[in-house]
């Protein structure tokens, strides 16, 4: 493999939360358009983990995001490289989708009263087209529907216009048809320019269909990071505690039994 | 392309039309406010006892000198005060509410308001300090106790609840409030002299204003409205909770103290010169919220007109309808807004 420089860049990461340390020592690279998966039980600290990437908690070690120290950097400058797509817990107040995705361009305005020029509502208009929100766009959040709500958070994310994109369970909340949609369009933005996409999963099919690598945490340590393709079944299995592949194969046997009955696969 | 412009365009302009409605009644109800009263007054008159007070212009000979005194020197005044205490009172239960992200939450309900009050009762009585800052004593006084009285609030709950749920925030604000509100009474009961003009304090009133206070709340108003506006970006973000906030660039500490610092300023202020008025601060907003939708760049100047207008007309009540004698407007205003209250609680408690 060719010396490259890596988009992000994990070095031995400690953290956590007050008394509680999570993170031991995690450290791991990404190159310029690589989808990375994190895999891990419950609890493990993938989310932890992600947080501390956008800097959001305390830790010791280094992140850097396209030559950015997000530790030493300006909020400001790291939000305009990395955004986290989190799960919404609770909506207190209601606002419009156009003005929800409108304050993904935060990071980008500026003057005294912010006010969004042309190219921010170019940028939210297209961040929701891709998303397939537009239609919702003058509709309360409120109102809206789990995955609805799902795909204007990520419109916001794209509004942001960052390099990295972080993950936790996107896919949830989102029916089958979404799933797909959002992972093959996470599939082709990450090919533009210098991206990458680190998300947390935890379907193991879209983790294989969609990531390029995965990496496996166990209880606050890296485990295994490889290709996807060279990825060793037996570790999954020794992390989970059960027969992952007996699992998966059984899916599998299940939808041959159902072409050969005649469904189309 | 063209279509988005039309929508964007026509929601502004749905708002902007509904914001020159409210000030239009905001308009009315200050001349209501001074019109009414144990003689009335007709608003033509008044606006021409305004005009000839503001600008000198002459008066006509059919208004009565007494009816330019009356406006001028009480009700005026009395009608500014109690617009300028509901806008702000409302301003910063907005600001509160969005900051901890609890449409609960109010500068009332926190404690800020007991805590303000405790500071502007300990300065009347005593008289410690009050002759190291001037006339802005009592506004600064009421700033630093009201911002103890939240920092205990918040800090109390944040011990209690990891995750800081509403309930524990409405809870410990409760009880900081009624702490601080049993240690003004014992300070007042300790000073005989001082105890009805505590009490009467402490339950809010607009009458007997000097022009005085009136600016000094007037410009923190002001000052505060503008400083609130620039931050409006901010506190749509923040509503979204610590994670989003951080995520989309927002320097989340920093911007909560400022705004919480602010938020007591404002609250201390008009509650040292008017008194411990609740609810109102909860009120307006919702309020608001329900025709303007969420967008702080409107909510905070519109719950200000809002909140301003309900005020004069609870202090309208309060003092018209047992005339000659006076309902505090603080008893008025409960009266509203504890039904309200729980109307907003159990509303946001069905939708989980």
């Amino acid at each position: 493999m060719e010396e490259r420089k890596p988009i992000l860049s994990v070095k031995e990461v400690y953290g956590g939360y007050e008394n509680i340390q999570i993170l031991h020592g995690i450290s791991f690279d990404v190159f310029q358009g690589e989808k990375i998966c994190i895999l891990g039980q419950n609890g493990c600290g993938k989310t932890t983990l992600l947080r501390a990437i956008a800097n959001m908690i305390p830790f010791q070690g280094e992140v850097v995001a396209c030559g950015l120290s997000v530790k030493k950097a300006k909020r400001l400058e790291v939000a305009k490289t990395i955004s986290l797509m989190t799960q919404m817990h609770s909506l207190y107040f209601s606002y419009t989708v156009y003005e929800t995705v409108m304050m993904g361009r935060y990071a980008y305005q500026k003057g005294i009263f912010f006010s969004s020029n042309e190219k921010d509502k170019k940028i939210v208009e297209e961040s929701l087209k891709q998303t397939k929100a537009w239609e919702l766009r003058d509709r309360l959040l409120t109102e809206l529907s789990g995955g609805q709500l799902q795909r204007v958070m990520l419109a916001r994310v794209l509004a942001q216009s960052p390099n990295i994109i972080l993950l936790d369970e996107p896919t949830n909340h989102l029916d089958l048809k979404y799933q797909i949609e959002l992972m093959e369009y996470l599939n082709e933005w990450v090919k533009k320019g210098e991206r990458c996409v680190i998300s947390v999963l935890h379907d193991m099919n879209l983790a294989i269909n969609f990531s390029d690598k995965i990496f496996l945490m166990q209880e606050g340590r890296g485990v295994k990071y490889t290709s996807v393709k060279e990825f060793p079944l037996s570790i999954l299995n020794e992390v989970y505690g059960i027969d992952i592949g007996a699992y998966m194969k059984t899916s599998l046997k299940k939808w041959d039994t159902l072409e050969k009955n005649g469904v189309k696969i | 392309m063209f279509m988005k412009n039309n929508k964007n365009q026509m929601n502004i302009i749905k708002n902007s039309t509904k914001a020159i409605l409210l000030l239009g009644i905001a308009f009315v109800t200050i001349l209501i406010g001074i019109g009414v009263g144990s003689v009335s007054i007709p608003p033509l008159d008044i606006i021409q006892i305004l005009k000839s007070f503001f600008f000198g212009s002459p008066l006509s000979e059919t208004i009565e000198e007494i009816h330019y005194g009356m406006v001028t020197g009480i009700r005026f005044p009395r009608v500014l005060m109690a617009f300028l205490t509901g806008a702000a009172l409302s301003m910063s239960g907005t600001v509160m509410q969005s900051v901890l992200k609890n449409p609960l939450a109010s500068s009332y309900g926190l404690g800020v308001s007991s805590g303000a009050g405790l500071g502007a009762s300990i300065v009347m009585i005593t008289g410690i300090g009050a002759n190291w800052f001037g006339a802005l004593c009592l506004p600064v006084v009421g700033t630093f106790f009201g911002l103890l009285a939240v920092t205990i609030a918040v800090g109390f709950s944040a011990c209690m609840d990891r995750s800081q749920s509403n309930n524990t925030i409405i809870l410990s604000g409760m009880v900081v409030s009624l702490f601080l509100n049993a240690i003004m009474n014992i300070i007042a009961a300790a000073s005989p002299d001082n105890t009805r003009k505590i009490l009467l304090w402490q339950l809010g009133t607009f009458s007997g204003k000097d022009w005085k206070s009136i600016f000094i709340l007037a410009v923190v108003l002001v000052i505060c409205l503008i400083l609130f506006q620039k931050h409006s970006t901010e506190l749509d973000i923040m509503t979204f909770g610590a994670e989003q906030a951080l995520t989309m660039g927002v320097d989340l500490k920093k911007e909560k103290n400022f705004l919480i610092l602010l938020t007591a300023f404002l609250t201390g202020t008009a509650v040292s010169f008017s008194g411990i008025i609740g609810f109102v601060d909860l009120i307006a907003p919702h309020v608001v919220r329900k025709f303007f939708g969420s967008s702080h760049k409107w909510v905070l100047p519109m719950s200000a007109l809002f909140g301003g207008s309900f005020m004069i007309i609870c202090d309208l009540v309060g003092r018209t309808i047992i005339a000659p004698s006076e309902i505090s407007v603080g008893s008025i205003t409960a009266l509203i807004g504890a039904p309200f209250f729980l109307y907003v609680y159990f509303m946001s408690r069905r939708r989980g």
